[in-house]
């Protein structure tokens, strides 16, 4: 079997485990296959990206390139730490940005590791005193903490080690581990209070959200990295007020301001306190209830709380916009489905939330050239056009599903008329995520360019529904949450690309039509037009 | 019951609560060596709560549980050596694979790791599927991973059982199997202690049954005392008629009435 070179180097230490009561051969052998088990599971941070649930994939190699993206999220932080010498901006922001990436990929990852109620049956049913497997839990989680903490800072750690010498350099070593210790102390707890009060189902959602978050920070941070430094503003004085005590990373900045620029002021020097005293506060108080927290652990399974749904409002909606009664009931169907499974969600709600984002990406390049004045009389508010540049990935992950394998369902009912199904399902799709999606940037577009551009939106999101007809027509066709992710994305990615330039056509359509007086209320009609005979006679397929 | 060696497990006034609802209601129990226990009752009787509570998962019940002569609640963990277990729901390491998993079991019992491999290997092969040794058990159908548990809890050659429906997923050949192993177990002198839902089964393998419904103990004895006590024929009728659920007719007849309510299509 497999040795790892971390357990080696726990080895070394092997006396000391021994003293605190831990059979230490055991450990091992714990820590041994839970290594390998994480080995073949896949993260978060490169969920999206890589060919996964073949079941086959490279072992190692996922994790390894989940790394390699935080050596690059790491060089930001070389940079941040050396542009200056502000040293309570520069570090507040390094130490911010480093909780916020370690908080979220330990809630996103390893939940499962804090969570696993398994190893109670499986571990705890053998002779293995609780001693020890509580500290090949907490070795464990560890080690996951500090390979994903150095890939961050490592090089920044070098880079401070040359331009500003040991004092700091062993700083900031200290400060990396205190900030450790301290996100996965503050993760239990959160933990601790959420199945205090919740259930397990309330826990898992928060993990799906949490993970959801952490995809669109990180794709989003890639398109922000060159503007970061633009913000940042290195001549600003820091002047006290009784809301920064609260503000965990200025804890963590304080004492390079108090230890390398001999700044003996109050207020560092209790910000530094906070930052030192806190962390061990909080790990006492974790210890102490560690036996509370396995207690709580048993209720992840028992999902005691009753949802009362709001029908009414589903079934009033799907009544207006769906005809027949089998399109009703994929419409309803497909509104549970997307709002209840946690793994379309993690890959769909990304995707939405860029397309929230995107339309101001382009926007603000101009609105810096030209001014907001400029641009509110402008015909930028084609940009709302991006929100769509989203609709074909999503449309793909129509067809996929967790659940899988609930899809021999279609097959046993006696459905006539597939083109029911997939009425239902789009119209769902566009009432629950894209309608919601695009009111919200429309709104927001209507405070910057004024009413005058509500025939416009309306355009617009005639131009989407049709879109999305388009998209349905132009991908391989399958039955809607009736396959495995990740199965065959890889292959239909290409065809995205010419479907994307067709949205492109579409826009420019939209601009040749305002060119003209009632051009755009023409193009309505025709669109309206369109849309009818589209949505009629598009989804008379046979499979 | 006459007992003529030194009991192997005693509960003594096991009693326990989960919040305000009292799962166990003071459970006596004394078992020999060589026993094969069919532990049965309704769902939530408490069966899987006792078990968890001799095997040391369950903590904070009042009363006393001695197991081969100690009080599991000194904390001393040894006792478990010579246990073996099979829980209800298959919780299990599934990526990794059978042999991973197995020696890795063996190991936390003490084994060495060549030997478990060997032992491991052998038992897979008795059981035909020594060709997925090397398998992920995520692609395992649900029998075999039934399989890999029983295999599991057997490695170390414990003195004690606790099965919890060992039987589930196991195809027909295989039933016959394992029974015979349990039979064969016991006539070694191993004591085993069975749960299932399966009326049958545990009545033609269990030398004593235990019936429980809300937490407490409401018949004891070897089928044969039991049948004589209640004048029925199976032990299906038996669980019936103890567990009060004479009704299952009227039941049924209301399901199927409801079944055809609604419009016809």
């Amino acid at each position: 079997m497999k040795d790892f070179i971390v357990l080696k180097f726990l080895d070394r230490f092997k006396r000391i485990f021994e003293k605190l009561g831990v059979d230490y051969a055991v450990m091992r052998r714990i820590l041994q296959v839970k290594l390998i088990m994480d080995s073949r599971r896949v993260p978060t941070i490169m969920k999206n990206s890589s060919s996964k649930n073949t079941g086959m994939e490279d072992k190692k190699s996922s994790f390894n390139m989940s790394l390699l993206m935080y050596g690059l999220i790491g060089l930001m932080l070389v940079s941040l730490v050396l542009i200056g010498s502000n040293f309570i901006y520069q570090m507040s922001f390094v130490f911010g940005i480093l909780i916020f990436m370690l908080m979220t990929s330990l809630i996103s990852d390893f939940s499962s590791v804090l969570l696993d109620i398994r190893d109670k049956n499986i571990i705890f049913s053998k002779p293995v005193k609780s001693i020890t497997l509580s500290m090949a839990k907490a070795i464990h989680i560890l080690i996951y903490m500090f390979t994903i903490t150095f890939s961050l800072t490592g090089i920044a750690l070098i880079a401070s080690l040359v331009k500003y010498g040991i004092i700091f350099f062993i700083m900031f070593l200290a400060e990396i581990i205190l900030v450790d210790l301290f996100i996965v102390v503050l993760t239990a707890l959160l933990y601790l209070f959420i199945l205090r009060f919740f259930d397990g189902e309330k826990l898992k959602d928060i993990i799906n959200y949490v993970q959801i978050i952490l995809s669109i920070t990180i794709a989003i941070g890639y398109q922000l990295l060159a503007r970061l430094f633009s913000f940042v503003n290195l001549n600003m004085v820091f002047t006290p007020k009784w809301w920064q005590y609260f503000i965990v990373p200025l804890w963590f900045g304080a004492p390079f301001e108090l230890i390398i620029h001999r700044n003996y002021k109050f207020t560092f020097l209790l910000l530094s306190i906070l930052g030192v005293i806190v962390p061990i506060i909080s790990i006492v108080v974790y210890l102490k209830l560690i036996p509370f927290f396995e207690e709580n652990l048993q209720k992840l399974n028992n999902n005691s709380e009753q949802k009362k749904e709001n029908k009414r409002f589903v079934n009033v909606i799907s009544s207006i916009v769906c005809r027949t009664k089998s399109e009703n009931a994929f419409f309803r169907f497909s509104c549970a489905m997307m709002k209840s499974e946690r793994e379309f969600k993690l890959k769909v709600y990304p995707s939405l939330g860029f397309s929230l984002i995107f339309p101001f990406i382009f926007l603000f390049s101009d609105i810096t050239g030209k001014g907001f004045t400029g641009i509110a009389s402008s015909k930028m508010y084609l940009t709302i056009y991006f929100c769509a540049l989203m609709l074909p990935t999503v449309i793909m992950m129509m067809k996929y599903s967790g659940n899988y394998k609930g899809a021999w369902i279609y097959k046993v009912a006696p459905i006539k008329d597939t083109s029911d199904i997939y009425k239902g399902v789009f119209k769902a799709f566009i009432v629950k995520l894209v309608a919601p999606v695009f009111t919200l940037e429309s709104l927001i577009f209507i405070v910057i360019f004024g009413i005058r551009i509500v025939p416009d939106l309306i355009l617009v999101f005639l131009n989407m529904t049709l879109y999305i007809v388009i998209c349905f027509r132009a991908f391989r066709k399958a039955l809607p949450f009736s396959e495995a992710f990740g199965t065959a994305q890889q292959s239909e990615g290409l065809i995205i690309i010419p479907i994307m330039f067709l949205l492109g056509g579409l826009a420019l359509l939209h601009f040749i039509a305002t060119l003209f007086t009632f051009g755009v209320l023409i193009y309505i009609i025709i669109a309206l037009l369109v849309n009818a005979v589209a949505w009629k006679k598009a989804f008379n397929i046979i499979l | 019951m006459e007992l003529k060696q030194e009991p192997i497990i005693t509960l003594n006034a096991l009693r326990m609560n989960y919040g305000d609802k009292e799962v166990l209601k003071g459970i006596n129990l004394e078992v020999g060596k060589g026993q094969i226990i069919g532990y049965i009752g309704p769902n939530g009787a408490g069966k899987s709560t006792t078990v968890k509570i001799m095997l040391g998962l369950v903590t904070g019940y009042t009363g006393k549980v001695t197991i081969l002569g100690q009080d599991i609640s000194k904390g001393d963990v040894e006792y478990k050596r010579k246990i073996g277990y099979v829980p209800e729901v298959a919780d299990i390491y599934d990526s990794l694979t059978a042999a991973e998993y197995l020696t890795f079991i063996g190991e936390l019992y003490g084994l060495n790791y060549n030997e478990v491999d060997k032992k491991a290997k052998k038992l897979m092969e008795m059981f035909q599927i020594e060709d997925v040794y090397h398998s992920r058990m995520t692609s395992y159908s649900k029998g075999m991973k039934q399989k890999v548990l029983l295999i599991s809890s057997l490695l170390h050659n414990p003195d004690i059982l606790f099965y919890d429906e060992p039987l589930s997923g196991l195809d027909a050949t295989s039933v016959m199997v394992v029974k015979e192993i349990l039979r064969e177990l016991a006539s070694q002198g191993k004591t085993i202690f069975y749960s299932s839902h399966i009326m049958e089964v545990v009545e033609k393998i269990s030398s004593r049954i235990i019936l429980i419904k809300e937490g407490q103990v409401v018949a004891d004895g070897s089928f044969e005392a039991l049948k004589d006590k209640c004048k029925e024929g199976s032990l299906e009728e038996i669980f019936n008629q103890l567990t009060g659920a004479s009704d299952h007719k009227k039941i049924a007849e209301e399901f199927v009435s409801v079944v055809q309510e609604g419009q016809k299509i």
